[in-house]
């Protein structure tokens, strides 16, 4: 990264069903709160990200409307869609503005409203993040792609299905302790095993919970003279051919393997030089794969490794410290920003019971349309 | 979904019409306009054989909207012989006949409908070829 930037101020909505809450309200409401948060910084442009909102049925050109409520006038605005993958997509953006000498400071918001929708009707919309003709059109929906996974997965690794228990538990352990976590309770082995098969082997327990959601980061050009800043000290974004079966046959995800290795070289900085990481895991399966994408662990190991309870809070690379897209809610268009907002609060010490002891390097990626879409970044 | 885009996609859903580039021989399903391997947008129609060998397998008790009544449903990867991987359901099949390596070939049935007075979409599936 050419200049430092600086993450002045950050905001995220509770990430529960919002019933009184529209989309442009939950926008509105995480924009606030990095602005107040942002001690006085005045953005000049705005851009948010959203990514089912318009097929939904809600509201369209997100990035005016969201300047317009929160009363930023004359400013210049855009609106982000790249899937789950959103949040991390407009913040790299909102920092190559910066970078670029276009504006001082830049407000990224992300939102999702996905409680208004019938279950089904949201399954098709989410569906059509994937081959809208080829997958989606035929009854291949983000469920049906990550059991096919998990297939697979366990097929070629020989290892027991229930190993995808601890992927969901670390997760669970960690939302138990965010206040914000849509579902903040711990998950037993009882009740993962027991709970219903979507698309087999996966069940209701491998598939992160679609929730409503907003979170926003307040980023500008980078002042030396705070140490105890919060930096974008890297980033990355990649895509790679799209369509389910090349991760699914080859159980890996080359663009977030890719992405990761950039944006820590952007940064200076490698794997083992992090204290905690946040990685993609709308489905045990992604979550699986992500985590051997960025090298934490070797094809195969990554469920090992958890059941060693080496991705808590307490162990050698901490994962998803405010619950992941699994315990903390999956608001699509909104996760990557969750994630920065979430390591902005480690970084800063101020993350009460999910705190992480001498946090002070994070990396996060989220991903889309089935990890053909990679975004990643480097906290510090 | 609108007419026109079921229109669009008759020749690839029915007949399992792919491409194939003129340049570097290799096949594409669904067709491409241009080549994703050289670059090439001499592409020509190619119909697949329809025959292939299940990938991956999983068996569907939740569906998305407009798959509901299909439920449970397999759906599949199949790795068809010139190449290609497409995503299906297997139709006609029996649970122990549904297996990684099975050799499958594809049949026209009702995929899709649309409400009561939209489309009706038909297109492949996959079922298993007779032993022998
Ligand atoms: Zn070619």
């Amino acid at each position: 990264m050419v200049d430092r930037i600086e993450i002045v101020g950050i905001g995220r909505t509770c990430a529960k069903e919002r019933w009184t809450r529209g989309l442009v309200d939950l926008a509105v409401e995480a924009a606030g709160a990095a602005l107040d948060d942002g001690g006085g910084v005045s953005p000049s442009a705005v851009i948010v990200s959203n990514a089912l909102g318009g097929a939904l049925g809600d509201q369209q050109n997100l990035g005016t409307f969201t300047a317009s409520h929160i009363g930023l006038g004359k400013v210049e605005t855009h609106s982000v869609s790249s899937d789950e993958a959103s949040g991390g997509a407009a913040l790299r953006l909102a920092s190559a503005l910066v970078g670029a000498g276009m504006h001082e400071a830049v407000l990224v918001v992300g939102a999702e409203k996905t409680s208004d929708a019938l279950p089904d009707e949201l399954e098709s919309v989410r569906a059509n993040g994937l081959d809208a003709t080829r997958e989606a059109g035929f009854g291949f929906g983000p469920a049906v792609a990550s059991g096919l996974g998990m297939q697979r997965y366990v097929a070629q690794h020989g290892i027991d299905r229930s190993l995808f228990y601890h992927l969901a538990s670390t997760a669970h352990l960690h939302g138990a302790r965010n206040p914000f976590a849509f579902l903040p309770w711990e998950l037993s082995f009882d009740q993962y095993i027991h709970s219903p098969v979507l698309a087999d082997p996966l069940t209701v327990c491998d598939l992160a919970p679609n929730c409503d959601g907003g979170a926003a980061v307040l980023i500008r050009k980078g002042s030396e003279r705070s140490s105890s800043s919060v930096n974008i000290l890297g980033s990355a974004s990649v895509s790679a051919p799209t369509g389910i079966s090349e991760p699914i046959i080859s159980l890996s995800l080359g663009a977030a393997a890719h992405c990761a290795t950039l944006a820590l070289r952007d940064a200076g900085l490698s794997i083992g030089d992090l204290s905690f990481l946040d990685l993609h895991d709308s489905s045990s399966f992604i979550a699986a794969l992500s985590i051997e994408a960025v090298g934490l662990a070797k094809p195969g190991e990554a469920l090992l490794l958890a059941k060693d309870g080496h991705f808590r809070f307490d162990g050698p690379a901490p994962l998803w410290t405010f619950g992941g897209l699994k315990a903390r809610g999956n608001a699509p268009g909104a996760d990557g920003l969750y994630q920065v907002v979430e390591a902005t609060l480690q970084l800063r010490g101020d993350a009460g019971k999910s705190q992480i002891d001498g946090a002070d390097r994070a990396f996060v990626q989220c991903l889309g349309s089935f990890g053909a879409t990679a975004v990643a970044h480097v906290l510090g | 979904m609108h007419f026109a885009r079921s229109w669009r996609q008759q020749s690839s859903n029915l007949r399992l019409v792919g491409s194939r580039c003129a340049s570097c021989d290799a096949i594409f399903f669904p067709e491409r306009i241009r080549c994703t391997g050289c670059g090439s947008s001499e592409l020509k129609d190619y119909r697949l054989s329809g025959r292939g060998t299940i990938s991956t397998v999983t068996r569907v008790f939740e569906a998305p909207r407009g798959f509901e009544s299909q439920v449970p449903y397999f759906a599949a990867l199949v790795e068809l012989e010139e190449g290609p991987i497409i995503c299906a359901m297997l139709t006609d099949v029996d649970q122990e006949d549904v297996s990684v390596g099975k050799k499958v070939s594809m049949v026209t049935r009702r995929i899709l409908a649309h409400g009561d007075d939209g489309p009706i979409i038909y297109a492949y599936k996959f079922t298993p070829e007779l032993e022998g």
